[in-house]
């Protein structure tokens, strides 16, 4: 007969995953900006942000292999409705939309309250988005491939002009209440000025905790019946079907996930220090940076998500002065042995030579006086076109990082231990 | 649901379905019961796979009807046909290649699966022993189809005959009732033929089912079917027991080709890809 498959045995709680991520949350949250300053802590939110869109993109371009291109405009609407409503509450509830401080070290009473009003504010920005999702997504999923690609392009389009549309923003409590109906009907979020003084609410602690909720709930969906469903309809379409997979309804499930995560991230884009959310967030060079960093980790691969995620966040950062050449180039071969444990030499021998290169740009440039950081997107487009031509199929291709661990083989027939 | 117990299984009557001015089958009529085999065959362009891709919800027919257990199925969508019990493998082998040998049959149970989203994202009791259950269902199958050493494979990897076989086995993961199996034995070697009809021959006993089969391989279809059916043009002109078909002056007329006609268009193929 055949025994119990190994994997059941040793599986963790499931609680344990959710509870691991609050820790680091916490923990992050509290530690980054005394140990490494606010600059670092606002790359740390920025790849967060990034994770949540690269991961929830996979879902749909990944899993069931559609391919959307108009993801931002599910970042925008999450990110101006979560605006909104926090923004409004604020001037409603105490005339100015400033606040100070995160809910891990409170400064004042209202900090607390703030960061309600902020966590609804976000799961708001993720239900209209996703509503928007599968508004979209009902009619445009029967269509397939490029069809798909120019209904979501243009959905995209479409949400980019309706937010330049909007109405002027209201800057105190007596204006709002005192506005009129033509004021308040397209909301006043501020046109194609952008939708400014939003509460700052974001921190790392919220970020890392969404992030890491995004990267579970993509997990999990992998693991179970739907997530395979939905990569069947990506492996062939016509047998999905046929074995009782009900496409229409997963590639619209899927595309719901996926705008309520941008949503969310919208969100927590719109409430960062530094930024300043506008219409021109909904636009198509967003929503490319996005399919980017997913056909780049790998299509289906959650783990080439959030690592192309986290690289191409912080290589735009760091092309700005390059630096610490050295410690980057060995962080990436030793990345580059865990993923190809095969080849050592050849990796070793690869990297120290683009190291050596970088290193002999960096001084060349310095001698003729070129500033570099003027060229960064020259670079990194150079980077994208080499890791494309190197590496086609993305950093982990369709795999996970649980597959480079060894592997829990069933015991078939031929291996069964009698007893 | 209406079900009547002297309903045949599946009743095929009268459908027929035309491609512009091509009638790609024309009063198609078929009755199936348990237990049964049938065979169905023709040339090439005959109209076969056309009346398996309406059988299986791929084309809706023009005209007829048809019927599993009584109850209408000819205007649902493939998905809630394969929930009814009809299952099916392609002439061209589709399987999922990238997903592991135990992953293409645990899609298929994905339509038996009682998971819910929210069970799945936080792992709930009833979601993990689901999982299990399926897990346990597809293991037994691949066992009997000797494919259990090979279970985390990726099914791109497997050899040819092991990926027509994972492909019936799969079918069978949806727990059918009719098994449309779409020229099993192409490609195949002698050898491999031989194993086949007894594997076919065992899913008679073994899962209470019936079959409606496709085949260019004399030697298969006459060894194995009680009833034949042969198409040509889109239109029956034979069925009966093996020995009346090759009796058949009709049939072999279409075999030989008698009449002048020649130069039937390889229709099959790009039927079967659907846009």
């Amino acid at each position: 007969m055949i025994r119990e498959s190994a994997g059941h045995t040793h599986r963790l709680p499931p609680a344990l995953a959710p509870l691991a991520a609050l820790a680091l949350a916490i923990v992050l949250g509290l530690i980054s900006r005394r140990l490494f300053g606010d600059y670092v802590e606002r790359i740390g939110i920025d790849i967060c942000i990034a994770i949540i869109l690269a991961v929830s993109l996979n879902i749909v371009n990944g899993f069931t292999g559609q391919f959307s291109i108009g993801h931002a405009a599910f970042y925008a609407i999450g990110g101006y409705v979560a605006g909104m409503i926090s923004y409004y509450a604020s001037i409603q509830l105490w005339d100015s939309p400033t606040s100070w401080g995160s809910i891990l070290s409170p400064t004042s009473i209202n900090v607390v309250y703030q960061s309600l009003i902020f966590v609804i504010a976000l799961l708001c920005g993720g239900i209209v988005a996703a509503l928007a999702g599968w508004l979209v997504g009902l009619p445009s999923l029967r269509l397939r491939g490029d069809y798909l690609a120019i209904v979501t392009l243009g959905f995209g389009e479409i949400v980019r002009v309706l937010l330049q549309q909007t109405n002027e923003q209201i800057f105190t409590r007596s204006d709002l209440h005192a506005a009129s109906r033509d004021e308040l009907f397209p909301p006043p979020v501020g046109g194609a000025l952008g939708f400014i003084n939003i509460p700052k609410m974001t921190s790392l602690f919220w970020a890392v905790l969404l992030a890491c909720a995004c990267v579970l709930f993509a997990w999990r969906l992998k693991k179970s019946t739907f997530g395979r469903a939905m990569i069947a309809i990506r492996e062939n379409e016509i047998a999905a079907e046929a074995m009782g997979v009900n496409i229409t309804r997963l590639k619209v499930w899927a595309f719901v996930f996926a705008a309520f995560f941008a949503g969310i991230a919208g969100g927590l884009y719109a409430h960062e220090a530094g930024t300043q959310i506008g219409p021109g967030d909904a636009g198509f060079t967003r929503s490319f940076d996005v399919v980017i960093m997913v056909v780049l980790g790998g299509l289906g691969s959650i783990t080439g998500s959030i690592l192309a995620a986290t690289i191409l966040t912080i290589a735009n950062e760091w092309l700005r002065e390059p630096t610490h050449v050295w410690h980057i180039g060995l962080a990436l071969l030793a990345l580059r042995l865990m993923v190809q444990p095969k080849q050592r030499f050849r990796a070793i021998v690869w990297s120290l030579s683009a190291i050596a290169a970088i290193e002999g740009a960096r001084s060349i440039a310095i001698r003729l006086q070129i500033d570099l950081g003027e060229y960064r997107m020259v670079i990194f487009a150079l980077m994208l076109i080499v890791m494309m031509i190197l590496r086609p199929q993305g950093l982990f291709g369709t795999h996970e990082f649980s597959d480079l661990l060894p592997r829990r083989r069933r015991p078939g027939r031929g291996f069964e231990v009698s007893t | 649901m209406i079900q009547t117990h002297d309903a045949p299984l599946l009743d095929v009557r009268d459908i027929g379905i035309a491609f512009g001015g091509l009638r790609a089958v024309d009063h198609f009529s078929l009755r199936l019961d348990l237990g049964q085999l049938h065979g169905l065959i023709g040339p090439n362009g005959a109209g076969k796979t056309t009346c398996f891709n309406l059988l299986t919800g791929v084309y809706a027919p023009d005209t007829g009807e048809i019927r599993l257990r009584g109850r209408p199925i000819h205007h649902s969508r493939p998905h809630q046909i394969a929930g009814a019990g009809i299952a099916r493998t392609f002439q061209n082998i589709r399987l999922f290649p990238h997903l592991s040998v135990i992953e293409n049959l645990l899609v298929a149970c994905h339509l038996r699966s009682r998971q819910t989203i929210a069970g799945a994202i936080f792992e709930s009791r009833k979601h993990l022993e689901d999982e299990r259950m399926m897990e346990h269902k597809c293991l037994a199958l691949l066992d009997r189809f000797e494919l259990a050493d090979q279970s985390d494979e990726p099914a791109a990897s497997l050899c040819y005959g092991d990926q027509r076989r994972l492909e019936i086995a799969r079918a069978l993961a949806i727990d059918p009732k009719v098994l449309l199996l779409d020229e099993p034995a192409a490609g195949m070697n002698p050898q491999e033929k031989v194993q086949l009809k007894s594997l076919i021959r065992g899913l008679l006993e073994g899962f209470n089912i019936a079959i409606l089969l496709i085949e260019h391989d004399m030697s298969v279809v006459m060894d194995l079917c009680e009833q034949i059916t042969v198409l040509d043009h889109g239109c029956t002109i034979a069925t009966g027991a093996p020995a009346e078909i090759q009796a058949d002056p009709k049939v072999i007329e279409a075999y030989l080709g008698a009449s002048v006609e020649t130069g039937e268009p390889e229709e099959e193929g790009t039927a079967d890809e659907r846009g």
